[in-house]
């Protein structure tokens, strides 16, 4: 069943026509997908197209046609080669195939799927950064194990860190763990986002170990605060 | 190789079409405005008003519109505050010379933006909710709120689309906002810092101490700043026969240095979200095979001006191994925040942080006619004061 | 005051052959045409070749012109525009004045034919990046029709005859963003035609189609589709472009070949923008002053279209040609022979029953 059997479970065909409802009754789906008319301009400007096996117009057309094997395997694989960069939001009919994998990335996720664990292999310490501190990348991850081929440059940002960010005029950027300073009140609004949004959720269907270290820091906070989740 | 002749100057590549293009009123599209309002006459939230002073610029398709001058609240960029803090500084750095007033706060959270186009662990909801907390945070200081970062900026517009067009998931919000006891608000403009820069761009001529005629530049603009609701993005008539976005152009035109044309101005850095993170190889080919290579190959430019966090980030840091394979780059790259804070004389380092940035400057800066040598002791001099504990930080009176 | 007069507004194809039809019955026509000569856009856009059969469009064009003026019951008005209009089918007063000049005469008119045809987009308001008023060497069809009646094909920025040229179908047709949703219908016909003149007239130029689909209604496909790729290989790759830009002394066109499947990147000397119709803003002006409804496009709304192609929302107001929405050069003829016809009948009938 297609190329890709062996990287992630093949699932019944009511699995997958489950998925693709979920998908389609997303909000935002209908001005995602209108109809296409193949005419490729969302390729032509893609720059994934030219570096993988990608392409934005099959996308739309798995999507319009329904093809509900395809795109399962698209959502399994394609979907996590998209740069998220919307050139493909010149479409003429108005669709938006990044709009479509943003949705389908959100499905795969929420469902645990297989393939969605192992894209966001690697990446869970910038997901716990960005939902425990407010901020995405912070100076202390500036490190030459962590961006090798960015070159010696970020040995000598890491060496000096502290001083350097001290050397910062604006008084919200001395920080090293974080990218600037963040109130403590700022940060329990953003936790209490996540868990009225179902953000929490999504997480610990995808990285239970995340979850579990998010969920104490966070509860840490809030009941601090005097909050009950 | 191409020799000198074959780099079109922008001034070239203009005046060499006949033609101008006059934009006709009765073809805009409706006015997203409208809309805004009437949700707010109906009381489903409270829309934020551009303040006095604004300078009125053009969209894609003619609509006006307000860049507010200063009493703006500044939304930072992750990636600036967190790898590129020049960027950040620059930026304050040309509101304080302009004298305008601004806040840098410390209640605002990252628009999240970056994780969300790179993971998906999060929804459309959350995502609305986190920029509805930020513009009550700037609304209720009562500044503006100015954005940093295109992918923020890009994001938000989307939210707002979606805010606008979904009631449920505006209730949805709504009531989260509640939850924090915060109003559900929605800004009058969703303004990029480089369209403010944009629109005071004759002021930051009118100060400048550095002679730029010298210079050759090419301008990447960033997907996300021009591609997410494409007609809300800032075009003039002057600049590129209003075809491209005129965001940035303008300014390095102001400044008095050339821009030159390369054939991938439309493409991609290479960004990616998740790539530049943990696939990288997609990053660094693209960002200097597509554009850094073309972009020496065609144009040989003295720097690469961009303005997005990301853009910066990748052209800048891929180059190193695009070196090391023996590719033609090596060009510097830096916001147009930086360059314009450098032509009005900023401190290369205690303002413009270059040591931040990875790929070769000094050449550049030596023809900006700034002796690095001399700015770099002084900087060390103030690493000095700030090791011994004589001073704790660099302050805005510090660097001037 | 009843009368027996038939008013037919603009001068091109459509109000030409209205015009001659009635004078063939022997009934009087007035023919008003803002521009100061007749023959519409075909005249004023220097068209070379008329898509189908290939005759030469000035030649065509005066034929319609001098069959309109050989009738005595005709009276043609140059120069002129209406700018207002009251009554009802039967007996309409129009005031026609000289163009630009607010005063003029009132005329007693039985029934109107609205003939004022079609304006082309303007690829300033394009979508995608296509540069029209950045490089002089990225045209519109009508550009390319100047210079091909000239006999003179070139490469705009260096005045020599080109080695790459493709055509850019739909520019400004078939898109949300822009808002004319619809087909110009003739683009295809006439990039293709327009391929097999500059193959005729270069024969060193290659010379490449880029589309969505190919409509070539009827005929079109025996008489220029399958020549052109047959005889003249024009290669047709499906797959439209997104961007312009320039590279060196030449422009890169970007697309994706979609038949192969991969982003594609070719240098060109020539891009010609196959810009589709929308309506002239004699079209969208005199619809207003007769009061007759516009569609969504603004062009002049046809009620019940197939079966009555030429009625208005007015009784005795009729349309013929692109004042209603794209139509070929057989579209407009046939409706200028229906217009004419429902406006000299309704004449006639009004007369007899004044009798």
């Amino acid at each position: 069943m297609g190329l890709f059997a062996d990287k992630y479970p093949d699932v019944s065909y009511e699995e997958k026509s489950r998925l693709w409802e979920q998908v389609k009754a997303d909000p935002r789906f209908p001005t995602y997908l209108y109809g296409c008319y193949e005419c490729g301009i969302c390729v032509a400007a893609c720059p994934s197209a030219r570096f993988y096996d990608f392409s934005p117009r099959k996308i739309a057309q798995a999507a319009a046609r329904e093809d509900v094997e395809l795109i399962f395997e698209q959502m399994n694989d394609d979907v996590w080669n998209c740069s998220q960069c919307f050139s493909c939001n010149r479409c003429p009919r108005q669709n938006s195939p990044g709009g479509i994998i943003t949705v389908l990335r959100e499905v795969s996720v929420k469902n645990g799927l297989k393939s969605a664990k192992q894209a966001l292999e690697g990446y869970s310490r910038i997901i716990y950064k960005i939902m425990g501190t407010g901020t995405q990348v912070s100076p202390d991850m500036l490190q030459p194990d962590a961006f090798p081929d960015w070159g010696p440059q970020v040995r000598a940002v890491s060496a000096d860190l502290d001083v350097w960010r001290r050397a910062l005029p604006p008084e919200t950027l001395h920080t090293t763990s974080t990218g600037w300073q963040v109130d403590d009140k700022t940060i329990i609004e953003l936790y209490l986002i996540w868990h009225h949004t179902g953000v929490m959720d999504m997480i610990a269907e995808v990285d239970e170990g995340l979850h579990m270290i998010l969920n104490d820091v966070m509860e840490e906070k809030l009941e601090e605060a005097g909050y009950e989740v | 190789m191409t020799a000198t002749a074959d780099f079109i100057p922008y001034n070239a590549v203009n005046t060499k079409s006949s033609r101008s293009f006059e934009r006709q009123a009765e073809y805009a599209p409706e006015d997203f405005h409208d809309h805004l309002f009437e949700l707010e006459a109906e009381g489903e939230w409270i829309v934020q008003r551009v303040p006095e002073p604004y300078v009125e610029v053009m969209t894609k398709f003619g609509r006006k519109k307000k860049i507010p001058l200063e009493l703006t609240w500044h939304h930072k960029s992750c990636g600036q505050c967190g790898h590129i803090p020049g960027y950040s500084t620059a930026i304050f750095w040309l509101n304080r010379k302009l004298n305008f007033k601004y806040i840098d706060p410390t209640d605002q959270t990252s628009c999240t933006a970056w994780n969300y186009y790179a993971s998906a662990t999060s929804n459309a909801p959350a995502q609305a909710g986190v920029a509805m907390r930020n513009f009550a945070a700037a609304y209720e200081t009562g500044y503006f709120p100015l954005i940093h970062c295109g992918t923020s900026y890009g994001h938000y517009k989307e939210v707002r689309e979606e805010m606008m067009h979904h009631a449920e998931m505006r209730h949805q919000v709504r009531d989260v906002m509640k939850k924090l006891g915060k109003p559900l608000v929605m800004p009058e403009e969703i303004v990029h810092y480089s369209e403010w820069v944009h629109a005071v761009r004759d002021r930051i001529a009118a100060l400048q101490t550095r002679d730029f005629s010298n210079l050759a530049v090419t301008v990447h603009p960033a997907c996300h700043y021009y591609k997410l609701v494409q007609e809300d993005a800032i075009y003039d008539p002057d600049i590129y026969g209003g075809q491209r976005t005129a965001t940035v152009s303008a300014l390095i035109v102001a400044l008095g240095a050339q821009v030159r044309d390369y054939s991938t101005w439309f493409d991609c850095c290479g960004f990616g979200f998740r790539h530049i993170l943990v696939q990288r190889d997609f990053t660094r080919s693209f960002a200097t095979r597509r554009k850094i290579q073309v972009m020496k190959q065609e144009a040989n430019p003295d720097v690469v001006i961009t303005h997005d966090t990301g853009c910066v980030t990748t052209l800048d840091k891929s180059q190193f191994v695009g070196a090391a394979h023996g590719l033609d780059v090596g060009v510097p790259v830096m916001s147009d925040a930086q360059f314009a804070a450098l032509a009005m004389g900023a401190h290369p380092y205690r303002v413009c942080q270059l040591h931040w940035h990875s790929t070769e400057y000094r050449p550049l800066l030596e023809k900006m006619g700034i002796d690095h040598e001399k700015a770099w002791a002084e900087f060390q001099e103030d690493l000095k004061e700030l090791k011994s504990g004589k001073k704790e930080y660099l302050t805005w009176e510090d660097v001037g | 005051m009843t009368s027996d007069t038939t008013l037919i507004i603009g001068g091109g194809p459509a109000g030409l052959e209205a015009a001659r039809l009635i004078g063939d019955l022997g009934q009087k026509a007035i023919l008003v045409e803002k521009r100061d000569a007749l023959g519409g856009i075909p005249i004023a856009e220097h068209y070379a070749a008329l898509t189908h059969g290939f005759r030469s469009a000035e030649e065509a064009m005066n034929e319609l012109i001098a069959a309109a003026r050989a009738n005595p019951t005709v009276d043609i008005r140059l120069s002129t525009e209406v700018v207002e209009c009251s009554g009802a089918a039967g007996d309409f007063r129009v005031k026609l004045a000289k163009a630009g000049n607010g005063a003029g005469e009132t005329v007693n008119v039985g029934a109107i034919v609205v003939a004022t045809g079609f304006q082309h987009f303007d690829p300033g308001r394009e979508t995608q990046m296509y540069g029209y008023y950045e490089y002089d060497d990225v045209i519109t069809l009508a550009d390319a029709e100047k210079m091909l009646k000239e006999n003179k094909f070139v490469t705009p920025s260096k005045d020599m005859p080109p080695e790459r040229v493709c055509f850019i179908q739909c520019v400004g047709s078939r898109d949300r963003q822009i808002g004319n949703e619809y087909c110009s219908k003739v683009c295809c016909g006439i990039s293709s035609k327009q391929a097999i003149e500059i193959r005729q007239q270069v024969p060193g130029a290659k010379v490449f189609i880029f589309y969505i689909d190919m409509r070539m209604y009827g005929y079109w496909e025996n008489e220029i589709y399958w020549p052109a790729q047959e005889k003249y290989h024009v290669q047709y790759v499906k797959g439209i472009i997104t961007e312009i830009i320039r590279k060196g002394d030449r422009l890169l066109v970007r697309g994706e070949d979609t038949t192969m499947g991969r982003p594609m990147e070719v240098p060109m000397d020539v891009v010609v923008l196959a810009v589709g119709m929308e309506p002239s803003k004699g079209t969208k002006d005199v619809a207003k002053i007769l009061g007759v409804k516009q569609n969504k496009y603004n062009f002049i709304d046809v009620p019940h279209d197939a079966l009555d192609p030429t009625a208005t929302s007015a009784p005795g107001i009729f349309v013929a040609g692109a004042a209603a929405g794209p139509k070929d050069l057989d579209d407009t003829m046939s409706m200028a022979g229906a217009a004419a016809m429902k406006a000299a009948a309704l004449v006639t009938k009004k007369a007899r029953a004044m009798a």
